[in-house]
């Protein structure tokens, strides 16, 4: 038992308590989840072996999958499209302000607050005949859109209030980059006749290549596993255009009891976003992982 | 000491040592029953009043209530089942019985309440309480669908009646519509969606009443691509190409005059006379679903159902339970459930309810939905094993052609070919 030695046994004790809590919370769920995928339960009765029955359905019988992972990407992509430029430009503003402070508190606040409450002022702010925006949008003579009971808008209307959402978070990044840039190198620019322009696009920008890598593959991941602002907001509708995957195993599995059809729905989402993420990491390597660590 | 210290010190030991003893005995022979429903506090309170009054005459029987959101109570009996920690009895929609039949997690009721059951609840109701020929619980609230129109916008249009057929409903429908600046529809001459049941059930409304069920008798293929299904969805359409709803407008407008008319459920009565407290009766009417000439006309009826789980052990005292609350205690009382139900404006399915309910079934608002269903027009919701499934794929394929962007027909080709593999799983 010469293993068995306090240098031995002290780091482990330390650990258990993070060991055991992944264990219970993560290893766990995710073995049984991958187990159930290739099962047919309900939940209510023992589970019935089925192969990849439920992959099988979900690739080549369901067109309603492939209908909400094009809605997931599309609004994964969009959020990453407006979300981080438009972090990038508020950080960028905030950083040449006097009171950062006080503009960071305030894009901060949509995080923290209840996404029932977001969902329900948005609502009464996109309402087809009374909404603030249509109003406002009358006042200057303009149409008012039908921005969630159009099937062709409300995507981008579920994704323009989740930018605004997320946008207090992606612009602390932003700005946490741009504060690990070394003035040495703005100074040096300047000396050597940079205007603004150039010293955003040649030194700013590749120097946060780091920051914006990871808010591509932490904004791409929440993207695609988001689903409690549809379900509060839109419930998936008008016409399913803002049914996402996550979303539609929500569904499968709590309302229509198919727990082994939406884990493996679970799991090629899994696949999919690890794919992804993979493109990701390699397109922005050089200078872009290394670098972040 | 003395003596009578001593004897009276043994004998409150005593005392106290048998009074210890006998409490184990006591909780022992208590049996608990677990009922879980869906009803908030202010619905509920006559039936926890029965709940008390059961316990007093049933000494070793006492009565938990569990109150579950809606939105959430399948959900809770999944997870209940899971942890072992079931509720003894259920209030559950009549959807989820397929699902919790074939998971073998109702208990198929004595043969004497069955046919206590048969025997004193309207045909539709048992049809909704019933998979596979079996019965599996005790008929609850009842929803019907009806024509629900504003008498109002109506008459300030110049019409005095509701409309009888679709044509007429185009009509009036069309004559009363309002637009913003910006071309919105504020009042629309009628409105459907936005959620499953606001689009779906008015769907299956309409196919009932114009002759064609949405699936056939034994749920192993759809009716949707029969030429009634695609004449509902076409004429549904048509208010949309029109201009007379559009898809910004829904039934829950309805309350605020947001539309003219709308078919809904009679369990919505509560909520609009909540709103429309000035002139209810002379703003709010009902009328049967509108259909064509030659059509028989009728509706679809979705039911509640009390049930009892099948890992109970208290299962005997569980169907007691449910057929003394079900049971009015004299003629021309309500029972329990019914006095729950009369609290909250609902219908049910018990013929002496429904008698004892008298005057509340026969004013202007209850009188077209208690038709309905006493004339047997009023027909069950399909009871299919994936039914919320297959609703939530017709909702998409409805609301597409509203929208425009599919054909009535392809709609419902394309609703069909996904539900039928359902159906076939």
């Amino acid at each position: 038992m010469r293993w068995l030695n306090t240098r031995t046994i002290t780091p482990l004790l330390f650990m258990a308590p993070v060991l055991v809590f992944a264990i219970v919370f993560f290893f766990l769920p995710v073995g049984f989840s991958l187990y159930i995928s290739f099962h047919k339960w309900d939940s209510l009765s023992p589970p019935e072996f089925y192969g990849f029955t439920n992959y099988v359905y979900l690739l080549s019988k369901d067109p309603q999958f492939y209908r909400t992972l094009v809605n997931t990407f599309v609004f994964a992509g969009g959020t990453i499209a407006i979300g981080i430029p438009l972090a990038l430009v508020v950080a960028y503003s905030f950083s040449q302000s006097r009171f950062q402070t006080v503009w960071r508190s305030i894009y901060w606040l949509p995080m923290i607050t209840n996404i029932v409450a977001v969902a329900f002022i948005w609502k009464f702010v996109l309402n087809d005949a009374y909404g603030m925006l249509n109003r406002g949008l009358a006042l200057v003579g303009l149409p008012g859109p039908g921005w969630l009971t159009n099937p062709s808008l409300s995507m981008f209307s579920v994704i323009m209030v989740f930018v605004w959402m997320q946008l207090g978070h992606n612009m602390l990044l932003v700005s946490a980059g741009l504060q690990s840039i070394d003035d040495t190198y703005y100074e040096a620019a300047r000396i050597d006749g940079a205007h603004s322009g150039n010293i955003f696009w040649d030194i700013t920008l590749p120097l946060l290549k780091p920051t914006i890598l990871f808010l591509l593959i932490t904004n791409f991941i929440t993207g695609i596993s988001y689903f409690a602002l549809m379900m509060v907001l839109t419930e998936g509708g008008p016409a399913g255009s803002t049914n996402v995957t996550s979303l539609y195993m929500y569904n499968m599995a709590f309302s229509d009891l198919r727990l082994g059809r939406a884990s493996a729905a679970a799991y090629i989402l899994f696949a999919l976003i690890f794919i992804v993420t993979l493109i990701q990491l390699r397109l922005f390597r050089r200078g872009g992982v290394e670098a972040h660590n | 000491m003395s003596l009578n210290s001593k004897v009276l010190l043994h004998s409150i030991s005593a005392v106290a040592l048998s009074a210890a003893l006998a409490v184990p005995a006591i909780a022992q022979d208590t049996k608990t029953i677990t009922i879980a429903t869906h009803y908030n506090q202010e619905n509920i309170e006559p039936i926890l009043a029965c709940y008390t009054e059961y316990e007093a005459s049933h000494p070793g029987i006492k009565i938990e209530s569990q109150q579950v959101s809606y939105a959430d109570f399948l959900q809770t009996i999944v997870t209940s089942r899971v942890g072992g920690t079931s509720p003894d009895i259920y209030n559950i929609y009549s959807i989820w019985a397929p699902q919790l039949v074939k998971a073998q997690a109702l208990a198929v009721p004595p043969a004497d309440i069955t046919d206590w059951i048969k025997a004193n609840y309207a045909e539709g109701t048992v049809g909704a309480a019933t998979i596979g020929g079996q019965v599996y619980g005790i008929p609850t609230e009842l929803s019907v669908y009806q024509l629900v129109y504003n008498k109002k916008i109506l008459a300030e249009a110049g019409f005095d009646h509701p409309p009888a057929t679709w044509a007429e409903l185009e009509e009036m429908g069309a004559a009363v519509v309002k637009k913003n600046d910006q071309g919105v529809i504020t009042t629309a001459g009628f409105a459907f969606g936005p959620t499953v049941a606001n689009a779906v059930h008015p769907f299956y409304a309409l196919m009932y009443a114009n002759g064609t069920p949405p699936f056939n008798a034994d749920y192993t293929a759809t009716n949707l691509t029969s030429p009634t299904a695609i004449k509902v969805l076409t004429d549904m359409v048509e208010l949309y190409q029109k201009g007379i709803t559009s898809v910004g407008n829904e039934v829950g407008q309805f309350v605020a005059g947001g539309s003219a008319m709308a078919i809904m459920a009679n369990w919505q009565e509560g909520g609009l006379k909540a709103a429309i407290t000035d002139d209810f009766d002379n703003t709010v009417g009902v009328a049967p679903i509108p259909h064509d000439a030659g059509t028989p006309g009728g509706t679809m009826l979705y039911s509640f159902l009390w049930a009892v789980d099948s890992t109970s052990d208290v299962q005997p005292e569980a169907w007691e339970l449910l057929k003394w609350l079900n049971t009015p205690a004299a003629d021309g009382t309500l029972s329990c459930t019914g006095a729950m139900l009369n609290g909250m404006g609902a219908l049910t399915g018990s013929t002496a309810d429904t008698a004892a309910m008298g005057d509340s079934l026969t004013d202007a608002f209850s009188t077209p939905y208690v038709e309905a269903v006493a004339s047997g027009l009023a027909l069950t919701q399909p009871n299919n094993l994936q039914e919320a499934q297959i609703e939530r794929i017709l909702r998409t394929y409805i609301e597409q052609a509203w929208a425009g962007t599919l054909t009535p027909t392809d709609a419902l080709t394309a609703a069909d070919a996904e539900i039928q593999a359902v159906l076939e799983e």
